[in-house]
């Protein structure tokens, strides 16, 4: 439990800056992602999630605004900014290295 | 569907953060929380558990409202506002440089404020100054609250005059004097390096400065025996004196002098602290003191005549009333004694300082309640800008006190930044007063003798901090107070624009309204002022001072112990100056009108016995051209002429007044009078002339004669010039013509008449420039306030306006609704204001002349001056009105 936690506390913000690289989401989509994408090993709840989001918003890597549809309620929706980009790069590099590392200390494999 | 935000809201209570934004927070997770729920139910879950599962990811909500208040909280785009401390002052430091970082990103409101509360701390800083110096400090002599005046109670309170003799009895017999010594003016020549000069001292007895608690500082001081007829040829220099005559001379004492041809021992020199002031105030800045030599054998020592002046020093723990009860009874039995020389009076004592100071009191006490006045609508308007400042603020105040700050801690925090601006205003107001107060020692009127040592010392540096102190809580309290009232549920939506400010926008208008009736009473107090100096001015004095010069010469000592040799020296002065190029004619007078060297006699009248109730009427002795060159016009009869002489007939001209007054009903011309008592000869009256002014120009012209030096001889005498040109470029031909006839007579007091008329308006002319100065700045800040509320209530209502302007509303409409709020304030301060000066004006009254204190004219004209001025303040807002875009003003929100 506290590892799952650990984890899940230092990759949360890579796993969301990651999924909204592909598109504009809002964040009961990106908790809904989460789960479904790892499987249900992940699992993101709104005491986690929005904190994250809001931190990654104050330090300017995603941006909320509310969106309004057509019959619908209006939702906030974040988009990753440029320096979000960047961010989720130099992330992905760290990560790749730190498993690179695990791999060769632990022989523990990419699943 | 259940109220999903509801729900959340209730689970995570409040999140302390800015309420909009806890709102869109509660939004965002109802959201997620409802869709979560539907999905739940879509994978076959009931209604109930789907709920239940969807609310419990919210986790521990305390928690939850925490990390996200910590997420998000530094959006706010407000400097973040400091932790409370644990150290008072740390916490009041850090109150202090927010505030700093606060007013830094206001430029425009700091510099205003800043400008608004220097003017006025400055301006009282000064006149807080001068008053310091001229009423607060104390006499500078040993325990100057025991020091009196006493005397008989003359006709306007003050002490008369005393005799030699009856002086001496006085000292004899009144108990609770520790020392009673006695004072006479003393104008005598002193001859050095061959040059004449005139020197203003005083006769004193021997106790003088042993009276006043001081001593020589080179030197003795004088003893008994210096004060007898044999023994008083013996001087005190004052340290200029000494310095200036004598070149500071270390071995002066013991250095013989001649004064008056007579020969004078220098004995000692008084330090440089040593403050003249009781000669400044009776006669002339003294330089000089010699002992008054008196025995009450010599003729001018009698018990009624009355031209010395008696000041004592109390016993410690004697009390006036006490010591004046002792005199009472002294003069009482005098009087029983010698019932032909004293007239039923009581006595008076009064504070030497009251004495000194008494006249000038009121004027200062005017200026400093004016000039309050000023400080009180920089108050206000410093007030009112604040208000509309924490208006703006009002979000970032609920945030802060959302965030756990207490009202006390608002209010604090408020009030540091007040007490900042008063400060820096202060140090700005302390560098006004000290340019200011030099230029008020060059305004002051030379009556205010101890002005000249205005300074900024310890007391008025302590009197500005002070102000600025008490301002910061004048200016300061009603914002913070206000502030920490805000309503947070209403000032963090953002609908709450109108509650929150309603409050602040009355509270200025009332702000305003009080600059505007301040503003008033001050314009009507300068504009009573212009109007006094005005007819002041156009009093005729009943001479032409144009063109005419003035000087002071004095024909004493030996040389001129007779008449005829002042009378041939006269002459010949006379004569030769007549000579000068751009001279048109010359005479010489005993006195002259407006220049402080009045001589009143008794008038008697043939036929009647002569009575100490005879009237007294101002002598004047003059050479026959003194008509022509003053211009005073002969009314019916002759003038004086050069026929008129020792041997011949004895005649005199009266003034027109002493002819209405002492012959109502029959003609004064061949009436015979004497004058100064019944030993003279009879006079007869061969002519009227036009009477003038003597004592200043808001007197009214007193009863007058002329008598022709020839039969009436001064020592002491005034020549007058009358030039074609300029009178001051004759000055230097004047002094060299009278240097080459007469070196041993000294000239002095040279000036032109138009200096002696313009001296006499100087004391009033002093207030007027001070009450228009603050005048002039009352309206000012009266402008900027108006100015700025109304321009608020403009930006206020923006969208009001832009609404009108969209459904039709015209130009005119706008105006009417943006003035008609103006309108109000004004008028109701004018009211105000109005009712105050009719109220306050009264102590204007002792400056005023021929104005009434309530004059309708100035109320009126005062009125429209400030009606104008307000509307002219209002007419760049009101354009502003005029050209809102509806568009623009509808999308602001």
């Amino acid at each position: 439990m506290s590892t799952d936690r650990e984890l899940r506390k230092g990759s949360a913000e890579t796993l969301i800056l990651a999924l909204l690289e592909e598109r504009d989401r809002h964040g009961y989509e990106i908790a809904k992602l989460i789960g479904q994408r790892s499987g249900g090993a992940i699992t993101f709840h709104v005491a986690s999630l929005y904190p994250t989001l809001y931190r990654l918003e104050r330090r300017n890597l995603i941006q909320g605004r509310w969106v309004e549809q057509a019959g619908m309620r209006r939702r906030r929706f974040y988009r990753l900014t440029a320096a979000g980009r960047k961010g989720l790069h130099a992330q992905r590099r760290s990560w790749g290295a730190f498993f690179a590392a695990l791999n060769r200390v632990a022989g523990i494999g990419h699943a | 569907m259940p109220d999903w935000k509801a729900l959340v809201r209730a689970r995570l209570g409040a999140i302390p953060l800015d309420p909009a934004r806890a709102a869109d927070i509660v939004d965002e997770l109802a959201q997620h929380v409802a869709q979560h729920c539907a999905d739940l139910k879509s994978a076959g879950r009931d209604d109930d558990e789907a709920m239940r599962e969807a609310l419990r990811a919210l986790g521990d909500p305390t928690r939850l409202a925490a990390d996200l208040a910590k997420a998000d909280r530094p959006r706010s785009t407000t400097p973040a506002p400091p932790e409370s401390s644990s150290s008072a002052f740390g916490g009041l430091m850090r109150d202090a440089a927010y505030a700093v970082r606060l007013l830094r990103r206001a430029p425009g409101f700091a510099a205003t404020a800043l400008l608004t509360l220097a003017l006025g701390i400055g301006a009282n800083t000064a006149i807080f100054s001068v008053l310091n110096a001229v009423l607060l400090r104390p006499l500078p002599y040993a325990d100057p609250d025991r020091l009196v005046l006493l005397g008989e109670r003359g006709p306007t309170g003050f002490p008369n005059n005393v005799g030699y003799t009856t002086f001496l009895d006085w000292r004899d017999r009144i108990r609770g004097f520790e020392e009673l010594t006695l004072i006479r003016s003393w104008n005598p020549t002193l001859i050095v390096n061959g040059q004449a000069e005139r020197v203003s001292g005083m006769r004193v007895a021997a106790n003088f400065f042993r009276t006043l608690g001081v001593q020589p500082a080179i030197g003795r001081d004088f003893t008994p025996t210096d004060d007898t007829p044999a023994g008083s040829q013996v001087v005190i220099l004052s340290d200029g004196e000494w310095r200036r005559t004598f070149a500071a001379d270390p071995g002066i004492v013991g250095r013989p002098i001649t004064m008056n041809g007579l020969p004078f021992t220098i004995i000692g020199v008084m330090p440089p602290t040593f403050e003249p002031l009781i000669s400044e105030r009776f006669y002339t800045r003294a330089d000089m003191w010699a002992p008054v030599g008196y025995a009450t054998s010599l003729a001018y020592a009698c018990r009624s005549c009355q031209h010395l002046k008696a000041i004592g020093r109390l016993k410690p723990g004697t009390t006036i009333e006490a010591a004046r009860a002792d005199a009472d009874a002294v003069q009482a039995s005098l009087r029983r004694e010698h019932p032909t020389d004293y007239a039923p009076s009581t006595m008076t004592l009064i504070q030497l300082e009251e004495a000194l100071t008494g006249e000038i009191r009121p004027v200062l006490g005017v200026l400093m309640g004016a000039v309050g006045f000023v400080l009180l609508i920089a108050c206000a308007n410093v007030a009112s800008l604040l208000l509309a400042r924490i208006a703006r603020r009002e979000r970032d105040l609920a945030l802060r006190a959302a965030l756990g700050a207490s009202r006390a801690r608002i209010v604090r925090q408020l009030m540091v930044e007040s007490g900042l601006l008063a400060i820096a205003g202060g140090l700005l107001g302390l560098i006004v007063s000290f340019v200011t107060v030099p230029l008020l020692v060059h305004l002051a009127p030379s009556t205010m003798s101890r002005l000249a040592g205005a300074r900024i010392d310890g007391r008025a540096l302590a009197f500005s901090m002070g102000l600025s102190l008490a301002t910061a809580f004048l200016f300061g309290l009603l914002p913070a107070i206000k502030a920490s009232r805000t309503n947070l549920q209403t000032s963090l939506h953002g609908d709450g624009r109108k509650s929150g400010q309603e409050a602040t926008s009355i509270a200025r208008r009332l702000l305003v309204g009080a600059d505007v009736a301040m503003a008033v009473v001050l314009l009507i107090g300068a504009g009573l002022m212009i109007k006094s100096v005005g007819r002041l001015i156009d009093v005729d004095p009943g001479f032409d001072p144009e063109h005419v010069l003035s000087m002071q010469i004095s024909l004493v000592g030996p040389a001129y112990a007779k008449n005829d040799a002042v009378l041939a020296k006269i002459d010949a002065i006379v004569t030769r100056l007549r000579t000068l190029p751009g001279a048109t004619g010359v005479a010489a007078a005993g006195q002259i009108p407006l220049g402080g060297n009045g001589d009143t006699w008794g008038f008697h009248f043939q036929g009647r016995p002569v009575s100490p109730d005879d009237p007294s009427v101002e002598r004047y002795a003059v050479t026959p051209d003194y008509f022509a060159v003053m211009r005073i016009p002969l009314v019916r009869g002759r003038l004086l002429a050069i026929t008129d002489s020792a041997a011949t007939e004895n005649v005199m001209l009266i003034g027109e007044h002493t002819a209405r007054t002492l012959w109502p009903n029959a003609d004064p011309l061949g009436q015979h009078v004497k004058i100064g008592g019944d030993t003279g000869p009879w006079r007869t009256i061969v002519g009227i002339v036009g009477d003038v002014r003597h004592q200043d120009l808001a007197t009214t012209p007193t009863m007058q004669m002329y008598l022709p030096q020839s039969q009436n001889t001064d020592s002491f005498l005034t020549l007058v010039i009358r030039t074609h040109g300029d009178p001051s470029q004759l000055v230097n031909d004047a002094r060299r013509a009278i240097a080459a006839e007469a070196p041993d007579v000294p000239v002095f007091q040279i000036a032109p008449l138009t200096e002696l008329v313009e001296r006499s308006i100087g004391p009033r002319r002093f207030v007027m420039v001070l009450l228009e100065l603050f005048g002039g700045l009352a309206l000012l800040m009266t402008a900027v306030g108006v100015y700025g509320v109304i321009s608020y209530t403009v930006a206020e209502r923006t969208r009001e306006i832009g609404i009108r302007t969209a459904l039709g509303a015209r130009p005119a409409d706008i105006v009417r609704l943006v003035i008609g709020g103006g309108f109000t304030i004004v008028c109701s301060g004018l009211v105000a204001g109005l009712a105050l000066a009719f109220a306050a004006s009264r102590f204007l009254e002792s400056s005023l002349y021929s104005v009434s204190t309530t004059d309708p004219a100035t109320f009126a004209g005062v009125a429209i001056v400030l009606m104008t001025v307000a509307l002219a303040a209002q007419a760049i807002p009101i354009v502003r009105a005029m050209r809102i875009d509806p568009t623009v003003a509808l999308r602001q929100e």
